[in-house]
């Protein structure tokens, strides 16, 4: 019997599953991009307090670090692994593509993630209680640990865009697919966010402190200022590296969608630059208000659409550009013996090669028809589409119920079975599932 | 449409880049880190619920009650970082197992996630609340246990799911049914049982260490950890009796009672019972506890193979692409880095632990030499990263 190792459909109506996955991812990156951020700054922190005899500033790392307990350890640590569930609920077949390539480099960080656990509770709680030089060194392996943690995990992201080289589909290494011409730009860019990050978060700490310490408060502002200024910059000039690595597909995606990116992301910029500018110059304007208020604003401005965007640009695929968005393999990879499902598909169909179909669904018959439309559309689409006719992301009946029946059965079979759209899989299905599909979104467009 | 090739097709079309053994050997290791920590977690803040509405009348629950807020919150993080390793070597070995259980139950996973932030994030509060002497702090605690309890229950029946091959097709599809919404729920009470009473006598051997720990410091009273030190005996041996029970009846549920795992699982127990009825060297009872904690890891892993393999999945028999470059990164960083920067804040969190006031590393002295040690090797680990990428990069792009 020819089959396909399908999982069963986990779906979530109006919004899709997959966007269960960006709501926990980002919020994920503003933890864990500022608990990294944080980790080098503390070491500059320890190191100047250290050289210049400042103990005033281990009473601010101490108040940043219980923030940081709760911000990144509890919020960030948790949709870590959140990020992972909700895409094995998601995309498993993606997740685990990404798993069975990349299982050692993963250990490989969590032997960081070990180390990074246990030792902010050691920074934060043995700040008073262990000599200062030792506090030091603990400092900085900490910052050497989470800057561990980006290297590690920065590869495999990375290669949820693409291998970067062809070297991954003949080697199968997980070398050659981690170290792909996206990966250090990528890094850099994530380091400079991170960097900016902390800034951010820091305002917030140093601005609490205006009552007990004005003068130090001031002091920490601007300096929290400078940081993010500094990151900002890192992350605005790497920007532009990665995106001259993306892979055609990705750029095609964001010429659609550039001068829009390019206005957000100036006026961000603008925006930005001045909230730092103010801090260097005029510490005493930024309150706790303003500094919580622009902490949102760039998790809802900036990274949300960030990350939307780069899901969006890894469109069709969802890891090394072999594993399409609806789980289905779309092109050899030799080195790894993997074939490509597509042609399989397309000659016995969705219906004979997913073992999850029930054995009354199997056949389509005047009966089943648009109950088998409505689970084959599922299947196929339900990834990046939302299947409810006010759904919010890009919703399918919309989009598609106009073209009626026969302009939609048309449409799937000459161009998204001949893989013509840039940003869709190609899906080869027999003429009687095009059929079926094309019923059921007509019905729901009525 | 046969079991067995339903089982198998769903292996990951890339193979595995290792022996699969040695991922189960993994998985068996790292579940009983993470399992220890869960235990902990929950044994110590259940106890410290009943502390806090002691601790107004009794000076030794004063004492007592914020050091188990205080267990039990750093256990919770170390828990959900080392529970990240079993996660990913049962997905590596049992693929279709684990994504079949998220999948049938995408919303509970989705549910699991945001419960856990808000269990753990209420837990701070508990802990704030009950620093400050907030009347409210034990409603705060029991709100956070009980949804740190659900957590566990959730992730129990992601486990009972991964081990049900024969029921996911009725469970996804009942009557030829689909049911996409995730919402599937399945327990093994009596497991679920044992694993949960598991937290008394960890959390009781854990007092025992903490009395012989502190023994050595003068600024606590003897009387004070006389009483912990007789709790924590009597906790771990009514502790140890429930959970002897229940594994009994797990293991003869499962036709395994006689099993020379489930008979070495209740020697050690025993064993473990009179090291802590004794209670001359808490240090040894607790290496005795690994040692069960290791057997309990193995009975679970034992029972899953045997599902699975019954079924026909050929766990052994999983196509194989062997990946050397990563391996050898991993290994090298798990057994030099890992153990030397583990070693480092363990070594200094034991000294800090053992020192009344502020504890100084002197030149030479072991947490000194390990910080050093701990430093270069996090150097030239980032050396060797950019060099390999940087020699990787050029190879394919030159």
């Amino acid at each position: 019997m020819d089959l396909l190792g399908f999982y069963p459909l986990f779906y979530v109506p109006e919004i899709g599953s997959a966007w269960l996955m960006g709501l926990t991812g980002a919020i994920h990156i503003m933890a864990s991009h500022t608990s990294v951020g944080a980790a080098i700054l503390f070491a500059f922190l320890a190191h100047k307090a250290q050289k210049e005899n400042r103990t005033d500033l281990y009473d601010y790392m101490k108040r940043y670090g219980m923030f940081l307990l709760i911000f990144s350890y509890v919020i960030g640590s948790i949709t870590g692994p959140g990020i992972w569930y909700t895409a094995t609920a998601a995309s498993p077949r993606g997740i685990s593509a990404l798993i069975h390539n990349f299982v050692w480099v993963w250990a490989t960080e969590w032997v960081f993630f070990v180390y990074e656990v246990i030792g902010v509770f050691a920074l934060i709680y043995f700040m008073d209680k262990v000599d200062r030089k030792t506090h030091l060194k603990l400092t900085y392996t900490f910052a050497l640990a989470s800057v561990g943690t980006l290297a590690l995990i920065i590869g495999i992201i990375s290669f949820m865009m693409w291998p970067g080289t062809d070297a991954y589909y003949a080697t199968g290494s997980a070398s050659d697919a981690f170290f792909g011409t996206n990966t250090f730009p990528h890094m850099f860019l994530r380091i400079g966010f991170m960097i900016m990050m902390s800034g951010i978060i820091g305002m917030i700490i140093s601005s609490a402190m205006h009552k007990e310490n004005k003068e130090l408060s001031e002091e920490l502002t601007q300096k929290m200022g400078w940081v993010s200024l500094l990151g900002g910059f890192v992350t605005v000039f790497f920007f532009m590296w990665y995106i001259n690595t993306l892979p055609a597909n990705a750029q095609a995606l964001l010429e659609m969608a550039k001068d829009s990116i390019i206005m957000n992301r100036i006026i961000l910029a603008i925006l930005f630059s001045l909230y730092f500018f103010v801090a260097i110059i005029k510490p005493q304007w930024i309150n706790r208000t303003i500094a919580i208020t622009m902490m949102f604003v760039i998790g809802i401005v900036g990274v949300w659409p960030g990350e939307k965007l780069r899901e969006t640009m890894r469109k069709p695929w969802v890891a090394g550009q072999y594993m399409y968005s609806n789980q289905i393999i779309g092109r050899d990879v030799p080195g790894k013996e993997i074939k490509s499902e597509v042609e399989l598909i397309a000659a016995k169909g969705l219906l004979t090669v997913n073992p999850w179909i029930p054995d009354r669904l199997r056949t389509i018959t005047p009966e089943n028809k648009l109950e088998v439309g409505k689970l084959l559309t599922r299947i196929a689409c339900s990834n990046c589409h939302s299947l409810e006719k006010d759904g919010l992301y890009r919703p399918l009946i919309k989009l598609a119920g106009p073209m009626g029946e026969e302009g939609i059965r048309e449409y799937m079979k000459n161009v998204i079975g001949t893989g013509s759209s840039p940003y869709m899989p190609k899906i080869a299905l027999p003429d009687e599932e095009y059929d079926a599909i094309a019923a059921y979104i007509a019905s729901q467009a009525k | 449409m046969e079991i067995s090739t339903f089982v198998n097709v769903m292996r990951d079309s890339a193979g595995i880049p290792f022996y699969p053994v040695v991922f189960q050997g993994l998985y068996v290791l790292t579940w009983a880190l993470h399992a220890a920590f869960v235990l902990l977690a929950l044994g110590s803040m259940g106890l410290s619920l009943y502390g806090s509405t002691q601790q107004k009348s009794s000076p030794y629950w004063k004492i007592l009650t914020p050091h188990l807020i205080m267990t039990g919150k750093i256990s919770i993080s170390i828990l959900i970082v080392l529970g990240v390793a079993p996660l990913l070597f049962t997905q590596v070995i049992y693929d279709s197992g684990w994504y079949v259980a998220n999948t049938l139950s995408g919303a509970w996973v989705f549910i699991f996630i945001y419960a856990l932030v808000i269990g753990y994030m209420m837990y701070y509060w508990y802990q704030s609340a009950n620093k400050k002497g907030s009347s409210s702090s034990t409603l705060i605690g029991i709100i956070s246990f009980g949804i740190l309890i659900f957590c566990g229950v959730l992730m129990h029946n992601f486990a009972v799911e991964a081990i049900s091959p024969t029921k996911w097709m009725e469970w996804y599809a009942p009557n030829g049914v689909i049911d996409n919404a995730g919402w599937n729920m399945h327990l093994d009470l009596i497991r679920l049982g044992f694993m949960v009473s598991l937290m008394i006598p960890v959390t009781g051997i854990f007092m025992q260490n903490y009395t012989q720990f502190l023994s050595t410091r003068k600024d606590f009273e003897p009387k004070y950890l006389e009483f912990v030190k007789s709790l924590g005996t009597k906790l771990a041996i009514f502790g140890l009796l429930i959970s002897a029970v229940l594994f009994a009846l797990w293991m003869q549920k499962e036709s395994l009672l006689l099993h020379p795992l489930s008979l070495a699982t209740v020697a050690s127990v025993v064993l473990l019972l009179l090291l802590a009825i004794g209670n001359k060297n808490s240090y040894v009872t607790t290496g005795i506890l690994v040692v069960v904690a290791l057997l309990i890891s193995s009975v679970r892993e034992l029972i899953r193979y045997k599902i699975m393999s019954g079924v026909g999945y050929d766990l052994y028999g999983y196509p194989m692409n062997l990946e050397w470059e990563t391996i050898i990164m991993f290994l090298l960083t798990f057994v030099v880095l890992g153990f030397t920067g583990i070693a480092f804040i363990l070594t200094m969190a034991w000294k800090v632990g053992k020192t009344e006031g502020v504890y100084t590393a002197t030149e030479g002295s072991a947490v000194s030499r390990l910080a050093n040690a701990s430093l270069v090797l996090f150097i030239l680990w980032i050396v060797v990263y950019f060099g390999w990428g940087m020699v990787a990069l050029f190879k394919n792009t030159l």
